[in-house]
């Protein structure tokens, strides 16, 4: 109960305040450059990756990226670069209070 | 993007991946500080990537905890790089040799040559330039400087008026001029034979003409000597070259002065010698180092141009010799300072005079001892050539 709190304060003060959300919430940043390229700042870490789909862990719930011959260029414990053909990109959340 | 060129020059490895879960493998990575890119996938269980090479040395110490199986596939870089130099060192240490020789061999004497000498003295100046170490196959540095060169050979062979030495790439080139030029031909116009100062006859030496004086006859400057108008009288006078030598007692006045003391600067013998290697202004000290500890000293530089080809570099080898230099006072007494400038009067006359001359008698007119200095007067007898010849024009005899 507390932490929801937190995430309300948090959320109100963005929207007050006028300070970007990826930084007050932990929300993903994710930067696509037409099809080819895609930066994903703010993961919490990989959970699958094959050629044609990569998994990550957000802060709250998952992200998931579909497409084809996906090479992952850059891993950072909090970044990620994929290159490749993307075609989806769709996000997998049990509650919808990350994205609200 | 990152620097591609730091990781190329700390050396970096590609890494294969293969078992259950790689992909926690990869997190526990990350989150540990290892730099990772161009993950690619190879079938289900396996992938790629590539890392620093500082990192892949930790690498095992994760792996260990983890149920993956690694293995390293391909090193890049400049470590790697440097190995394989090492390895295949040969062709750089024959690189290196290859350049040193070119080098040397830029700077080895490979010919001299010789011009305007005749054959015996051409060989007189090839002995004395072996005397100096001028030798095809020598190194230059280790010569001396064409001015050294061109002084000892004038001052050595005595055949030579002058020899122009030149330094030319590899190749000395000396031009040469002997004393001995072929002879002139001679004059076979008609000629009288004259005097040429005030003397009395010695002694008369006459190859062709009629003499018109005598011994012991005293003549004026000018005065026919030796006639070459010669025939009987009443017949037609034949014109003839006189030759021949007509010697006559000159006299010459000589003024001298000596100073009792003198100063000199002499060397003593101490001498130190350094090498150096300059590039440029810069000199580095190669060989003889210390200070040489004289108060008084003149240095002489030999510099030698490192060549390359045919191209100067600006390395140069310089050789500095470092001579003690000392004061030195001469002190004459009276009779040795008198004795000295006579020898310094007859070594003056003698430069006047031809090489054939003889000085016959010397005296000394006035002696005088002032301000430190013997002052001398000297009259000195000579025996001397003093014809000369006089062309006769032919228009006042015809």
């Amino acid at each position: 109960m507390a932490k929801k709190w937190g995430q309300k304060v948090r959320n109100w003060m963005a929207k007050k305040m006028d300070l970007p959300q990826d930084v007050m919430m932990d929300l993903p940043r994710i930067t696509m450059i037409g099809q080819i390229h895609i930066y994903i700042e703010n993961h919490r870490g990989l959970l699958a990756y094959t050629d044609k789909e990569l998994r990550l862990l957000l802060k709250q719930g998952q992200l998931l990226i579909k497409g084809k011959s996906f090479v992952i260029k850059t891993f950072l414990p909090e970044e990620v670069l994929l290159e490749g053909k993307i075609d989806q990109v769709i996000y997998i959340t049990d509650n919808p209070g990350g994205a609200k | 993007m990152k620097n591609q060129w730091i990781e190329f020059i700390f050396g970096r490895v590609t890494v294969k991946v293969s078992g259950k879960g790689v992909e926690r493998f990869l997190n526990i990575l990350a989150r540990n500080g290892l730099h990772i890119w161009n993950i690619k996938r190879h079938g289900t269980e396996t992938i790629t990537f590539k890392m620093r090479l500082e990192d892949a040395k930790n690498i095992r110490h994760y792996a260990r905890h983890s149920e993956c199986n690694i293995s390293f596939l391909q090193r890049s870089g400049v470590p790697f790089l440097f190995k394989r130099l090492l390895k295949n060192s040969g062709f750089l240490i024959g690189a290196g040799i290859f350049l040193f020789i070119l080098l040397l061999l830029s700077n080895v004497i490979w010919g001299i040559e010789i011009k305007g000498a005749k054959p015996a003295t051409e060989y007189q100046i090839r002995k004395e330039l072996d005397k100096m170490g001028v030798k095809i196959g020598k190194l230059q540095f280790f010569v001396d400087n064409v001015e050294g060169i061109q002084r000892r050979l004038t001052n050595n062979v005595g055949d030579l008026t002058w020899v122009g030495v030149e330094l030319k790439g590899t190749t000395y080139h000396l031009q040469v001029v002997e004393k001995n030029e072929p002879k002139k031909q001679k004059q076979l116009l008609p000629q009288n034979l004259i005097a040429k100062k005030k003397a009395i006859i010695v002694k008369m030496d006459i190859e062709y003409g009629q003499k018109v004086v005598d011994r012991n006859d005293h003549v004026e400057a000018g005065q026919l000597l030796v006639s070459g108008i010669i025939g009987e009288d009443g017949l037609k006078p034949e014109l003839v070259s006189a030759q021949g030598e007509v010697w006559g007692e000159t006299w010459y006045k000589s003024h001298v002065e000596l100073p009792f003391k003198t100063n000199f600067n002499v060397f003593n013998g101490k001498e130190k010698q350094k090498y150096y290697l300059s590039f440029g202004k810069l000199e580095v000290p190669i060989w003889g180092f210390g200070e040489h500890g004289f108060k008084k000293f003149e240095t002489e530089k030999t510099v030698h141009k490192i060549h390359f080809l045919k191209w100067e570099l600006p390395v140069s080898y310089i050789h500095k010799t470092i001579r003690e230099r000392e004061e030195f006072t001469r002190t004459y007494t009276n009779e040795e300072a008198e004795q000295n400038a006579l020898e310094l009067a007859k070594k003056q006359i003698k430069s006047q005079l031809d090489e054939d001359a003889i000085i016959k008698d010397e005296k000394i007119l006035h002696k005088a001892i002032k301000n430190g200095k013997v002052i001398l007067d000297i009259h000195f007898k000579i025996i001397e050539n003093i014809a000369v010849g006089a062309p006769i024009s032919k228009e006042t005899h015809e």
